[in-house]
């Protein structure tokens, strides 16, 4: 810095000094940038002469000008400003960043481009879009804020992942976006690691025009993040902080005590038991008829769990500067959140450092660096959706006649509190066994017990390093090698317990796992740019490597070790190695490598005509030797009328851009070795008293195997309308073909794995709409901007022969799928049985007949529901299944409002989705004495009493709750006030005197609001947590909901 | 000169990188770790041991899974037990069993498809184990083991679904799949014997203590005479049994084969392949299966021992009630019938067989003079089958509930004594002295023999050992004995082929079910 300072201050001294003439006038002045900080090393120099200096440290500069002269103030990264002197003596220039210019560029992969000249349809997200926004993970800053992009929620438990899907479902595999951080193809599970206030801008490739320079993984569309990069000038530091609380945005109704004894006594009877529970005490000579017994409200589990005071913080800091041969950014990040549920097993933590750098080596040569480091710890509660286990489905399901805490004498020979493992608090009390609820519904307070300490670790390193040299002008060489380097695990201690008499532990255990995992890419790149006359070409020729799942790790468990909690337990302690498991593997398939070749060519005249084509060859570890090689073309064209000769300037349409495009992308995200058969192990026999290691093979080989195709057709258009209105419609048609799937294979078979085959074609129609409006009203600047898409997913073929696919999702005891995909229908659409209303009498029963006069339920009992026989033939069976509804959200839309006014600044943000049907599965079936909600208490009594809610029975032979059916699905609708913020900056002069630029105050609320008639805790809900079912969205086992926040922050700039 | 020198070896590197793609098929080529494919394997002996493993692994599956245990199915849906658990629709595929609401979508698929699993696995060795260069006569041995093996298969499968494919060689082709069709229970019935035939000459007569659980040439036997009464073929079932049962019964026959003198050392779980057990399905206490592998392949424990304890049982610790079996808390399934209780009561066989709770508990949990605590199971009738009970000192592992290492018998010789005496057709000489020598180890006096005294002989010496069903079907007694239970006569003398084998494929549903 120094070095360059001297340089800088040599050069421009030697210039002056050598140039300087009579007539001039001497011109005193300081170069700011936008927020006023002064600008070093900027070069001045005097328009159509050889005359320059450059700006010192503080900004300030003198040069020698001919009175009626121009000064040209250039930097990198701002905007050139030519200022006339005009006799002016003292010139104080500020300049703007380049990117606030109309030359806006967007991230394209393996390079930019200017936004008037892109053909394809992207999105973007900048930096200060997300701004003091309370973001945990980085998909968050895209929910809601672009089109075709739909975001929803795994889970409220700090740091889960997100469900992302870019113009919805493409496959029935894998849907995953591509994520690539500055170059490095980082998967979506890993994508935690960055931290929202290092990202400069986020762009997301939506269709196939624009995907194809990714390829063979591009299908799912791709989502590109920049991190900051330093600019040059005085060394910036801001630091933004936040402090809040969080608690559940809603709970649900459930029956207290007295509630619950009136419904199950009168399941139990109608069930043909005797009812379980005394209404009256015994009857005594003094009084005959006994006394009622009041049950009260009983225990409120959802109270016992749910945390209104969850803590929540992040911290922010980051330094910038360099000048014109180096420039840096560094950051550091904490963010701490604690769960809702049951927060002594449930929170977040996540640090972050990151060091990007740019560098110039003399004329040609530039080099740069990104790394960030990120360390996660989370502690989560086990199982979310799902209803067995877990604090969610124990506080739904528990019975609330069982008391949160029994006293020490409750212990009495007989009771579950005299085995030596019940759990007792620290006063020595025991916590409530239930009696009534048992299997792994357990008091969750024991079951917290059972889990505290125990955390999922990770630590990721992901970062890259080119290198870029323009060989010829206009002709760059760049060569960008990158990686990824993860480890992760989690280290669990479990004590004795006894939960319940199925939900116990006998033995403890203090497990650690230790995972490993690596990726690599190397890519290099030529790019040549020209222009001739009015003709612009760029065309970029590219070889890459891409290497990933390199992956191993180690499990310990050790059995039986002398601690009592997660604390005191050690792996350093001496125990029979009997109780010592270990396991250590490579990952099953190793090494997932893609070898491409790609190619762009942009062409434009007068950027009225625009030209581009892509075109990429991959080669898969993935695919059989027949198919290995895959090529992925796209073409895309736009014409901006308003350029045109004929276009008069008008009000409305100020400018307009038609663009449109086609490409393909293909999938290689399926599991390995599908193309071949292998050899399954583990398939063992006790032989001789000893286990026999058996191998035998797994599924039938499919050598054709080959790439998932999808072709996408975008047509669109952008537009200024009315000077302040900015609108963006793209209609899309993407059509997958070849989706690979496992062919149906009848157990007759006896295969043990699945076959794969390319069986299956898909196609996504659909709408963006982006609309914003930016206007100045005096001191007051109003921005709003929303956004629309509507997307109709269907099925348009399926393998000859294979009329449907069962889905692979069932509801607790049920036997059916509750899902099902069939042509001309959506993916995964919910399949099941129709209600037709309630038997009132047992004479609706009798008359319930099909056309040859069957009684078709001649089973039921009023109270029942009446099934509808859609096969006509007269008894209710698998086929008398159908469609429900789709699982799929057909439209998602958000909005977000920005105002400020002198100092003050407000933003909401609101966000919803619709059209798709929930599976509210949240009560255990299986279970005859658990829970249920408020909703039965609007059962049929009798005759008269309801057609929509069954009898409550502990017969269930109508299988009126188990069967999946439309009585199980609720509309998905909802629309969330997602955040609002308020805040305030102080007033420049009032903090200039402490050497501060900018000191905002604000606060916010996230969740505050949300509009649904679902009646399960949040309708936001995505993918499943289950490993293999990985697409059937919208089966609500007991979501973990998003919480309700309030928070108070600061944003510092120095 | 200099810069330009650079400017050219910088373009040079970079054509050089860039468009120098030579075509790495090799590198695209996956190595996966640990990962063989089948081109690569069976190519030695160890490889084709490992494949027969693989073969008999599916035999665990009888009492090595939850609702999909052949054992607790077919105990379910006879009259001697109620599928029990902790409510209607625990183990819902259990309960229709046992109520005979069974229907193709309610069956637990894997009890058909871990048949043919088992199949697969045959066919396949079947088709490489010519090839694979190895001693010849372990080959012979391996060959016969994996005939015997699908015939065991085999036999379960059409004794339960009746109307089946009959799959001998391995499916190759996807486009071979649909095309598949049943074939009639003869037709199957003819390839098991034939599989088995072949097999006998070359199985060995004894086992070596590091061979015990595989096929013996007194197995497939057994199975065979077994085979030969199912399929209506009398004297050749009883030729084959007498085999096993020796010339003189309740003595040693030629294949070592004696009754357990005391029937209680019968249930006495470290008698592993004892003298009367002919074929027995091994389990391990050390496979340390947990839920992650649960009803995998390296799960190796007996779970069904789990499900038939005694729900919450609990022994009071003062006094008399010490003398109780310390039993584990189990999940309540096989709660014996009242029927079963009584057909027993007053045998010398009641107190190896049942358990009666009831009595232990008293008027209840709260009962001052019970010995015992526990929770009723569905369907409870204080009656609890303990044959295959697992007490407190069999657990040796942190997840003890699928670990227990309790041993089940096939096919027993007091099975094959009766079942001679029955292909005898109940009379003469031969047949009285194999029932006599059954109800001799007990202390029981004879009867006249005849094909009753033989079925309810069976029914008390075999109780809750998986033949119940079997035997009324095979009898004709299963509507008369069953109606009570929903049994539907002309329907569920098969059981439902699960739904799922219909989609797309040319399958026909038993009669009666849909």
């Amino acid at each position: 810095m120094k070095l360059t300072k001297l340089l800088m201050f040599c050069i421009s001294s030697l210039l002056f000094s050598v140039i300087a003439m009579a007539q001039d006038v001497t011109v005193n002045g300081t170069i700011n940038d936008e927020s006023g900080l002064p600008v070093p090393g900027a070069t001045i120099s005097v328009k159509g002469t050889n005359k320059a200096t450059a700006s010192d440290f503080d900004g300030k500069f003198q040069i020698s000008v001919p009175s009626n002269g121009t000064l040209t103030v250039t930097f990198v990264g701002y905007v050139t400003v030519q200022e006339a002197v005009n006799g002016r003596t003292k010139l104080d220039i500020k300049l703007s960043p380049e990117s606030q210019n109309l030359n806006e560029v967007v991230v394209v992969g393996y390079g930019t481009q200017k936004k008037s000249v892109v053909t394809g349809s992207i999105s973007s997200v900048k930096a200060k879009d997300l701004e003091s926004l309370p973001i945990t993970r980085v998909e968050q800053a895209l929910q809601g804020r672009v089109s075709g992009v739909s975001i929803a929620a795994n889970a409220g438990q700090p740091g889960s992942a997100s469900t992302i899907r870019i113009r919805g479902f493409t496959t029935l595999n894998n849907n995953d976006p591509l994520w690539v951080v500055d170059g490095v193809i980082v998967d979506n599970g890993g994508i935690g690691y960055l931290n929202q206030s290092d990202i400069e801008s986020i762009e997301v490739l939506k269709d196939g025009a624009s995907g194809a320079i990714y390829g063979s993984r591009a299908a799912a569309g791709v989502i590109l993040v920049t991190t900051k990069k330093g600019k040059a000038g005085k060394i910036s530091v801001s630091y933004t902080g936040y402090a809040g609380t969080s608690q559940a945005a809603k709970k649900i109704d459930l029956l207290d005590a007295s509630q619950y004894v009136t419904i199950l006594n009168e399941a139990y009877v109608n069930g043909g038991k005797a009812a379980p529970f005394a209404t009256r005490t015994a009857p005594t000579p003094a009084n005959p008829t006994g006394t009622p017994i009041d049950y009260g409200k009983g225990t409120n589990w959802q109270d016992v769990i749910f945390n209104d005071h969850a803590q929540r913080y992040s911290h922010e800091l980051s330094f910038s500067g360099g000048n014109d041969t180096s420039t840096f950014y560094m950051s550091f990040g904490l963010t701490d959140q604690e769960g809702i549920i049951t927060t002594d097993i449930s929170n977040y933590t996540r640090k972050n450092i990151r060091l990007n750098s740019n560098h110039k080596i003399g004329k040609y040569i530039k080099i740069g660096q990104t790394l960030g480091y990120s360390n996660e710890k989370t502690i989560g509660i086990g199982n979310t959706n799902d209803e067995f286990g877990g604090p969610l489905s124990s506080a739904i399901n528990l019975d609330p006649l069982t008391p949160v805490l029994v006293g020490p004498e409750a212990a009495v020979p007989g009771s579950p509190y005299v085995n030596a493992n019940a759990l007792r608090d620290a006063n020595g009390n025991y916590y409530g066994i239930s009696t009534n609820v048992t299997q792994e519904t357990s008091n969750p307070l024991a079951y917290t017990q059972t889990r505290l300490g125990n955390n999922d670790f990770s630590e990721n390193f992901v970062g890259n390093i080119f290198v870029e040299a323009e060989i010829l002008p206009g002709l760059k060489f760049r060569s960008t090698a990158g990686a990824k380097l993860a480890y992760y695990g989690s280290d669990n201690f479990t004590p004795v317990y006894y939960l319940n008499g199925a939900t116990k532990k006998d033995v403890n255990e203090l497990f650690r796992s230790y995972k490993k995992s690596y990726s690599w890419n190397w890519e290099n790149t030529l790019n040549y740019a020209k222009k001739f006359g009015d003709h612009n070409f760029s065309v970029l020729v590219g070889k890459g490597t891409y290497v990933d799942n390199i992956t191993s790790g180690n499990d310990i468990t050790y059995r039986g070790v002398p601690a009592t909690t997660h604390a005191d337990a050690s792996f350093n302690v001496d125990i029979p190695i009997a109780d010592k498991i270990a396991n250590a593997y490579n990952a099953q398939a190793l090494e997932h490598r893609v070898e491409s070749l790609f190619g762009r060519l942009n062409y434009d005249y007068k950027e009225k005509y625009i030209f581009t084509g892509i075109i990429r060859r991959d080669g898969s570890t993935r695919f059989g030797p027949n198919h290995k090689y895959g090529t992925f073309p796209s073409v895309s064209l736009g014409w901006v009328p308003s350029k045109e000769g004929f276009w008069k300037e008008n009000d409305v349409v100020n400018n307009l851009k038609i663009r449109g495009g086609y490409g393909v992308t293909g999938n290689d995200s399926s599991p390995d070795f599908l193309y071949i058969s292998t050899v399954g192990i583990q398939r063992n026999y006790t032989i001789g008293g000893n286990i026999a290691n058996g191998q035998s093979t797994n599924a039938i080989a499919n050598p054709d195997l080959k790439w998932e195709e999808t072709k996408q057709a975008n047509i669109g258009f952008e537009t200024m309308l009315f000077h302040d209105f900015n609108l963006t419609v793209d209609f899309f048609n993407k059509k997958t073909e070849g989706i690979l799937m496992p062919v149906p294979v009848p157990g007759y078979v006896g295969a043990t794995g699945k076959t794969y085959a390319n069986l299956a074609d898909m196609e996504n129609k659909g709408i963006d709409i982006e609309l914003g409006y930016r206007k100045k009203i005096g001191d007051l600047n109003l921005s709003v901007n929303g956004n629309f898409s509507y997307i109709k997913n269907e099925i348009t073929y399926l393998d000859k022969g294979t009329n449907f696919l069962a889905g692979d999702e069932t509801v607790q005891s049920s036997a059916y799928e509750i899902n099902r995909t069939q042509v001309g229908q959506a993916y995964n659409s919910f399949y099941g049985f129709k209600t037709n209303g309630i038997f009132q009498t047992q004479a609706d029963v009798d008359n319930y007949k099909n056309a040859a006069g069957k009684v078709i339920q001649p089973n039921a009992k009023p109270g029942d529901f009446r099934w509808q026989d859609l096969d006509g033939d007269g008894s209710i069976g698998s086929n008398d299944r159908t469609f429900l509804g789709t699982s799929l959200p057909k439209f998602t839309y958000g909005f977000t409002l920005n105002l400020d006014y002198k100092g003050f600044d407000m933003l909401v943000f609101g966000q919803g989705a619709g059209g798709n049907m929930i599976y509210q599965g949240l009560r255990r079936l299986d279970i005859t004495n658990a829970n249920y909600q408020t909703e039965v208490l609007g059962r049929w009594t009798g005759p008269g009493s309801t057609d929509s809610y069954p009898r409550v029975t502990t017969n269930d032979t109508n299988k009126n709750f188990t069967n999946p059916s439309d009585f199980n699905l609720e509309k998905g609708d909802f629309f969330r006030f997602k955040t609002i913020q308020l805040g305030y900056s102080f007033p420049k002069e009032w903090i200039e005197s402490i050497s501060l630029q900018k000191v905002r105050l604000y606060v916010t609320g996230e969740n505050l609001w949300t509009i649904t008639k679902y009646t399960g805790y949040d309708p936001e809900i995505g993918g499943p947590t289950t490993a293999g079912m990985n697409n059937v969205q919208g089966v609500d086992r007991g979501y973990y909901p998003q919480a309700k926040s309030y928070m108070l922050g600061v944003n510092l700039q120095f | 000169m200099k810069l330009i020198s650079f400017k050219q070896s910088f373009i040079a590197f970079g054509v050089l990188l860039t468009l120098g793609a030579c075509e790495t098929d090799e590198k695209l080529e996956v190595k996966g770790d640990g990962v063989v494919y089948e081109e690569n394997f069976y190519r030695n002996e160890t490889e084709a041991y490992s494949g027969l493993v693989a073969a008999y692994d599916k035999l665990g599956k009888f009492a090595g899974a939850m609702e999909n245990a052949p054992l607790l199915f077919l105990n379910s849906a006879s009259d001697d037990f109620y599928a029990g658990g902790g409510g209607p629709d625990d183990q819902p595929g259990l309960q229709v069993a046992s109520n005979y609401s069974i229907s193709p979508g309610n069956i637990p698929p894997n009890i058909w498809a871990d048949y043919y699993k088992g199949v697969a696995r045959c066919n396949i060795m079947l088709a490489k184990l010519p090839a694979i260069p190895m001693d010849a006569a372990k080959k012979t041995r391996f060959t016969a083991e994996v005939k015997a093996l699908r015939a065991y298969y085999y036999f379960d499968l059409v004794r339960m679904f009746k109307n089946i494919p009959l799959i001998l060689a391995p499916i190759t082709l996807k486009e071979e799949i649909p095309l598949v069709e049943q074939v009639k229970p003869e037709v199957v019935y003819a390839q098991i014997e034939k599989d088995l035939n072949e097999a006998i000459p070359d199985l060995p007569m004894t086992l070596l203590t590091n061979e015990l659980g595989r096929f013996s040439k007194g197995a497939a036997t057994a199975l065979l005479g077994k085979v030969y009464l199912y399929d209506n073929k009398k004297a050749e079932a009883a030729v084959e049994l007498a085999k096993v049962n020796g010339t003189t019964p309740g003595q040693p026959s030629s294949y070592g084969y004696n009754l357990m003198p005391k029937f209680s050392d019968l249930w006495n779980h470290a008698n592993k392949f004892n003298t009367e057990s002919i074929f027995e399905i091994a389990y391990t206490d050390k496979s340390n299966a947990d839920w992650g592998n649960f009803e995998r392949g390296d799960d190796e424990g007996n779970v069904a021992a789990q499900l038939m304890g005694i729900r919450d049982y609990s022994r009071k610790t003062a006094g008399i009630a010490a003398l109780l079996p310390d039993y584990i808390n189990g999940w309540g399934f096989m709660v014996v019938t009242n029927e079963l209780q009584a057909a027993l009561q007053g045998d010398p066989r009641y107190a190896s067989t049942i358990f009666n709770a009831g009595a232990s508990r008293g008027t209840g949990n709260t009962d001052p003079n019970g010995l015992i605590t526990y929770t009723d199971s569905y369907n409870e009738t204080g009656y609890h089958f303990i044959k295959y009970a697992a007490v407190n000192a069999d657990i040796k592992s942190s997840n003890p509930f699928l670990n227990f290492g309790i041993n089940t018998y096939i096919i027993r010789l007091a099975d094959t004594y009766l079942l001679e005496a029955e292909a005898l057709g109940g009379t003469g000489a031969r047949a009285q002295a194999l029932l006599d020598a059954v109800r001799n180890r007990v202390g029981l006096g004879s009867v006249p023999v005849s094909l009753d005294a033989i079925y309810a002989e069976r029914r008390l010496e075999l109780a809750g050992e998986g033949h119940r069903w079997f035997d009324l079907v095979r009898t004709g007694q299963a509507a008369a004995k069953l109606a009570s239970r929903g049994f539907v006569a002309g329907k569920n003398e098969a059981f439902p082929i699960p739904y799922s084998e219909f989609n797309n494929t040319k399958m026909i549903q038993n009669p009666n079910y849909n």
